[in-house]
C-alpha cells in the first residue's frame, strides 16, 4: 500500500487554508472570551438543593441569571453571568469582590434562593493578576517558540542536503502556527457559540501542542533524511515513501495520545473537560499537518528553489 | 560462546533488576505503603493531594513594600511570611503551605490551607495583627459631653420619642399591643413575652412612673399617652389592678451541708441544735428589744452571704414573693414577732416581722424605647489609652498561676515598653489599669507597686488553649507591612473529592483504552508494551510519592497524557522492527536493530516535549506547574520504560520457542 499523499498535495492545501481563513475570520469576528484568570473577577459556583424556592425559575442558566440579577446582583457583584453545568450546579461570574461582600451575597441567596444552597467552589482573582498573567502568556508563548526554533537549529544541522537545514525549520514553524492557529480558531467559534472560555490551561495546552506537534514533524523530517542518505530518486518520491513508512507509527502514536485524551475529555471532570479537548484538536492537528502539510511544503520549497535554478543556468 | 552467555547474563541482570523495581514500586504505590526510616527520621510515604482535589483554600497576598528600601523588601516580605505561617500554625492547619513569590516589582505570599473552606475565618486570621492596648483609668472624672456628644444624644433621643409615639398611633389605630413589643420593644427581659412585666407595685422605684400612669387610667388598657422614664420611653397596657399586702422582715439563716448554695460545713443536725440554741436565746432574752437582738443574732451567726452587714434584712415584700414555706411563716406573723423554726431547701430560718402594709400594684405590659443617657457617653471613656501596646512587645508566654492553677499569658516588654510600663505603674499604684485585646477589656489588675523590670502577667479567664493561642499570637507580632488579598480561591470537599474519583476514572480508562489499542494493533509485542506501561504507572506513582509532588487536576491530566504519550515509544521501535523482520532479519536481530535505529526519534520528539514541560514550569501557577512536571516525569520514565524495560522482556522471550510464531509477535 502506497498512499500517494504528496500528489494530492491541493486537496490538502485547500483543506489547511480554508481552515485557517474560518479562524481568522473568526477570530477577527468574535475574538476568545477571556475567563477571569486574564480579566479579573470572580467565579462562583453553586450546587442547589431541591429547597428552592418556587419563585425561582432555574431551568436555565438564562432564567437563573434574569432572576439573580434582578433580586441579587448589587453594585459590588455588577452584572452576573450564569452558566448550568449539570443537574442543580451552576457557575456565577461577575465583579472581583471582597470578602464581606462575598458573605452577603451568600446570605442574600439562602434568602431569596435556596436556604441550603452550597458554594462549591470560589475563585475571585484581582485585576492586576489578571494583566500580570496576560504578560506571562505572551512572554511564554514567545519563549517556546524561540525555543522550539533554536531546537530544529539544532537537530537538522546535519541535513543540508538537498534543502538547507534552515528551510526544514522554518517549514516546520509553518506548520506548527497552522496546528495553534485552528487550534485557537476553534475555541473562538466555541466561545462564541458555547460561551468556552480561554483560561490559562488553554494556553498550557497551546504550548503543549508546540512541543508535541514539532514531534511529530520531526520523526517524519527523520526518516526523510534517513532515505536521502540511502536511497537514489526523485525528491518527490522519496518523500512520499518516508511519509507511507512514518505513516502507521504516526497514526498509532497519535490515537494512542487521543485516547488518553479522550478519556480526561469524557471521565476527567469539568474543570479540565476544555483543557483536554483544546489539546484533542491540537494533537490531531499536530499529526495532520506533519504529514499533509509539512512535507508536501518541503517537496513544493524543492521544486520552487530547482526550477530557480534551472531558469538561472538557461 | 563465552561472549554470548555474558551478553545472556547482562540480559538476566537487567530482568532481576526490573524484577526488583517492580516489587518496591508496588510496595510504594499500594495505598498505606512502608514508610521510610532512616535513622530517626520518618518521611511519610502517600500522594499529596492538590487544594482542587481535596478542597481548601488558596489565597494570594500582595504585600505593599513602596515604603521600604529595595534591598530591604525581600526581608520584609519573608518576614511577613513567618509571621503568617505562626498565625497559621496556631490555626491548626495540616501541611499548610506558604511561599513568598516575586512578580516584576510585586512581591507576594502564597497560603494554601488543604481542608480549610471557612474562608472567612482563615483570612481573619491571617489578617488579623492582635491588637494589645494597656490603659489607665480615666482620671478627668468631670467629664462633661462634648457639644458633639451632645447634640448626638439629643438627636438620638429626639427620633427614640418619635418613634415611641409612632408606636401609640400604631395601637390607636387598632394594632395589637402584642404584636408591637414583639417588633419594637427595646427591653431584652420582657421583650420575647408580649411585654409582660408581671405585677409593679407603687413602691418601686425604678417603675414608679408607669406605675402611677397605671393606677391613674380608670380601666384596664392602655393609657394613651407615652410615659418617660430612666431607661426611655413607655408604651403601657394595664392587664389589672389592685392592692396586696406587703410585710417588712428580717431572718437568720443556718444552713447546712448539702442545702442549696451552702458553704457551711455543719451536719442537718448540727445546724438545726444551732439554730434552735439561737431561737432558745430570743425567747429568753426579755430585756432588750427583740429587733436589735435579732439583727445583732442575725450579723453574728447567719449564713447568709453578706448578713453582717445587712443583718438579715429582707425588706418589703408581697406573698409569693418567697418559696412557699418561708412565705406561710412570715404571712402568719403579727409585728415584732419571731417565727417557729422554719426549714427551706436553703436551712434553717428564723424571721422577725418588723411591719405591713398595704400597696397598690399594677399588672402591666410595656413597650420601651431606649433613650441614651450622658452615661452611655461618659462610660466608655472609662479607661483612656496609653502609649503602651502590643509593639513593645518581646515576647509572650503561658504559665501557670502559683495558686489556681489557671493558665496565664506572661508578657516581656522591650526596652521602650518597659520604660512606658514603668510610667504607667508608678502613676497608677494602688488603682486598677486594663489591658485590652482586639477591643476587649481582658483584664484590669491592680497595681500594688510600680512595676520596673518590663514584664506583666494578663490573666484572664483563658482555657489553657486560649492561653496559647493568645500567646502565640502576640509572638507572631504586627506585620511588618501591610498586606492585601489579591486571589481568593476556595474549593469545597465534595467538588475535590469529586474531582479526584474522576480523574481517578479517566486515569484508569485512558490506561485501558491505550493497552487494548496496543494490544490489536501490535498483538503480543503489544502485549509486552502493556506490561511495561503497566510498570511505567507503577514508577510514577511511586515517584509522586518519593519527591513528593503535589497532584493537582492538571498534574494528573498530564500524567493521563503521559500514557498516550509513553507508548510512542514502544509505537517507533516495533514499526522498525517490522521493517526489519520484512527485510529477512531474524526476529532477535530485527528487534536489536529497531530499538537502534528508533532512538534517535524518541530522543527527538521527547526532548521538544521537556523544553515546553521545562518553560510550563517557570510559568508560575500551580495548575500550570503541575501540569507540565507530571508531564515531564512522566516523558523521562517513558524513555526508560520503553527501552529498557521493553527492550529485555522481548529479548529474553525472543529467545524461547516463542520465536517460532512470528505472526504473534508482530501483525
Amino acid at each position: 500500500m502506497n498512499l500517494q499523499i504528496i500528489k494530492k498535495r491541493k486537496i490538502w492545501y485547500i483543506i489547511s487554508s480554508t481552515l485557517i481563513l474560518i479562524s481568522i475570520i473568526s477570530l477577527i469576528l468574535f475574538g476568545l472570551k477571556p475567563s477571569i484568570d486574564f480579566t479579573g473577577g470572580t467565579l462562583m459556583e453553586l450546587k442547589l438543593s431541591d429547597k428552592v424556592y418556587q419563585t425561582v425559575d432555574i431551568s436555565t442558566g438564562n432564567t437563573f441569571a434574569n432572576f439573580l440579577n434582578a433580586n441579587i446582583a448589587n453594585n459590588s457583584t455588577g452584572t452576573i453571568t450564569v452558566q448550568k453545568t449539570q443537574d442543580n450546579y451552576f457557575i456565577l461570574r461577575f465583579k472581583e469582590i471582597s470578602q464581606e461582600d462575598r458573605t452577603k451575597l451568600i446570605e442574600a441567596l439562602k434568602e431569596k434562593v435556596d436556604p441550603d444552597i452550597v458554594e462549591t467552589k470560589f475563585e475571585s482573582i484581582g485585576p492586576t493578576l489578571g494583566k500580570e498573567l496576560q504578560k506571562n502568556t505572551t512572554t511564554a508563548i514567545i519563549i517556546s517558540v524561540i525555543a522550539i526554533i533554536i531546537y530544529i537549529a539544532f537537530a537538522f544541522k546535519q541535513v543540508s542536503y538537498p534543502i538547507k537545514s534552515w528551510k526544514y525549520g522554518t517549514i516546520g514553524i509553518i506548520a506548527l502556527i497552522h496546528d495553534i492557529l485552528i487550534t485557537i480558531g476553534v475555541f473562538s467559534l466555541l466561545g462564541k457559540f458555547l460561551n468556552v472560555e480561554v483560561d490559562s490551561l488553554f494556553i498550557t495546552a497551546l504550548l503543549t501542542i508546540l512541543g508535541y506537534s514539532i514531534n511529530d514533524t520531526i520523526v517524519i523530517y527523520d526518516r526523510i533524511r534517513e532515505n536521502l542518505r540511502r536511497t537514489n530518486g526523485n525528491f518527490e518520491d522519496i518523500v512520499n515513501n518516508s511519509l507511507n513508512e512514518t505513516m502507521a507509527r504516526s497514526i498509532n502514536t497519535t490515537i494512542t495520545t487521543l485516547l488518553s485524551l479522550i478519556a480526561v475529555f469524557l471521565f476527567g471532570g469539568d474543570s479540565i473537560k476544555m483543557f483536554a479537548l483544546a489539546l484533542i484538536v491540537g494533537i490531531t492537528l499536530g499529526a495532520y499537518s506533519s504529514i499533509f502539510v509539512a512535507s508536501p511544503l518541503l517537496v513544493d520549497l524543492y521544486n520552487f528553489e530547482n526550477r530557480k535554478k534551472i531558469s538561472q543556468k538557461k | 560462546m563465552a561472549k554470548k552467555l555474558n551478553e545472556k547474563q547482562k540480559l538476566n541482570i537487567t530482568l532481576i533488576l526490573i524484577g526488583i523495581l517492580t516489587v518496591i514500586t508496588v510496595l510504594i504505590t499500594i495505598p498505606k505503603g512502608p514508610n521510610i526510616k532512616i535513622g530517626n527520621t520518618v518521611k511519610d510515604i502517600k500522594l499529596h493531594l492538590g487544594l482542587d482535589l481535596k478542597g481548601g483554600t488558596h489565597l494570594v497576598y500582595q504585600a505593599d513594600t513602596s515604603n521600604i528600601q529595595e534591598s530591604d523588601k525581600l526581608t520584609a516580605v519573608e518576614g511577613v511570611k513567618d509571621v503568617i505561617e505562626r498565625r497559621i500554625n496556631a490555626f491548626g492547619v495540616s501541611e499548610p503551605l506558604v511561599q513568598t513569590s516575586k512578580v516584576d516589582n510585586n512581591y507576594r505570599v502564597i497560603v494554601e490551607l488543604p481542608g480549610v473552606t471557612d474562608t472567612q475565618k482563615a483570612i481573619q486570621m491571617i489578617g488579623e495583627t492582635p491588637l494589645l492596648e494597656f490603659k489607665e483609668p480615666n482620671t478627668n472624672t468631670e467629664q462633661i459631653l462634648t457639644d458633639q456628644q451632645k447634640k448626638e444624644m439629643e438627636e438620638y433621643n429626639a427620633d427614640a420619642q418619635k418613634r415611641a409615639n409612632n408606636i401609640l398611633e400604631k395601637i390607636k389605630n387598632g394594632d395589637k399591643f402584642e404584636d408591637l413589643v414583639k417588633q419594637y420593644s427595646e427591653d431584652e427581659y420582657t421583650k420575647e413575652n408580649n411585654g409582660e412585666m408581671g405585677k409593679v407595685y407603687e413602691d418601686n422605684i425604678y417603675f414608679k412612673d408607669l406605675v402611677d400612669e397605671a393606677l391613674q387610667t380608670k380601666d384596664n388598657g392602655t393609657p394613651w399617652k407615652v410615659i418617660e422614664n430612666i431607661e426611655g420611653y413607655n408604651i403601657i397596657k394595664r392587664i389589672s389592678a389592685g392592692e396586696d399586702k406587703k410585710i417588712e422582715a428580717y431572718h437568720i439563716l443556718i444552713c447546712y451541708k448539702g442545702a442549696t448554695s451552702c458553704d457551711s460545713t455543719l451536719s442537718e443536725a448540727e445546724a438545726k441544735s444551732k439554730i434552735e440554741a439561737l431561737k432558745n436565746q430570743l425567747d429568753i432574752d426579755t430585756n432588750t428589744d427583740k429587733k436589735d437582738l435579732f439583727i445583732k443574732l442575725a450579723k453574728e451567726n447567719s449564713t447568709e452571704p453578706n448578713a453582717n452587714t445587712t443583718g438579715g434584712y429582707l425588706g418589703w415584700f408581697a406573698e409569693g414573693d418567697m418559696i412557699k414555706e418561708f412565705n406561710d411563716a412570715a404571712f402568719s406573723l403579727k409585728d415584732g414577732e419571731i417565727s417557729d423554726i422554719v426549714k427551706t431547701e436553703y436551712g434553717y430560718h428564723l424571721i422577725y416581722k418588723s411591719g405591713e402594709k398595704q400597696v397598690k400594684y399594677a399588672d402591666i405590659e410595656r413597650i420601651l424605647i431606649k433613650k441614651k443617657t450622658e452615661a452611655d457617653y461618659i462610660n466608655t471613656n472609662q479607661w483612656v489609652n496609653t502609649k503602651l501596646s502590643g509593639a513593645q512587645l518581646k515576647s509572650a508566654s503561658v504559665m501557670f498561676d502559683n495558686l489556681t492553677g489557671a493558665p496565664q499569658v506572661n508578657i516581656e516588654f522591650n526596652d521602650e515598653g518597659k520604660k512606658l510600663f514603668a510610667d504607667i505603674t508608678t502613676r497608677n499604684v494602688g488603682k486598677q489599669v486594663a489591658i485590652f485585646l482586639d477591643g476587649q477589656l481582658i483584664s484590669q489588675p491592680v497595681v500594688n507597686e510600680p512595676i520596673t523590670e518590663g514584664k506583666a502577667v494578663i490573666t484572664g479567664k483563658f482555657t489553657l488553649e486560649e492561653a496559647k493561642q493568645l500567646a502565640m499570637r502576640l509572638n507572631s507580632g504586627a506585620l511588618p507591612v501591610s498586606i492585601t488579598l489579591i486571589n481568593q480561591q476556595t474549593i469545597g470537599p465534595t467538588l475535590g473529592q469529586d474531582s479526584l474519583n474522576k480523574s481517578f476514572i479517566a486515569a484508569i480508562i485512558g490506561f485501558a483504552l491505550v493497552a487494548v489499542y496496543m494490544l490489536i494493533f501490535y498483538r503480543f509485542s503489544g502485549f509486552i508494551a502493556d506490561i511495561t506501561l503497566g510498570i511505567y504507572v507503577l514508577i510514577n506513582i511511586s515517584l509522586y510519592k518519593i519527591i513528593p509532588i503535589t497532584l493537582t487536576l492538571s498534574g494528573i491530566a498530564g500524567f493521563i497524557l503521559s500514557i498516550g504519550m509513553a507508548v510512542d515509544a514502544n509505537i517507533l521501535i516495533f514499526e522498525r522492527t517490522k521493517e526489519e523482520l520484512k527485510s529477512g532479519q531474524s526476529l532477535k536481530n530485527a528487534i536489536q536493530i529497531g530499538f537502534k535505529r528508533a532512538w534517535s526519534s524518541i530522543r527527538d520528539g521527547n526532548l521538544t516535549t521537556l523544553i515546553i514541560c521545562f518553560i510550563l514550569y517557570q510559568f508560575g501557577t500551580s495548575s500550570i506547574k503541575g501540569f507540565g512536571l507530571t508531564l515531564a516525569i512522566g516523558v523521562l520514565t517513558s524513555m526508560f520504560s520503553a527501552i529498557t524495560i521493553t527492550r529485555t522482556f522481548m529479548l529474553e522471550l525472543a529467545d524461547t520457542k516463542l520465536e517460532k510464531h512470528q505472526k504473534l509477535w508482530i501483525k
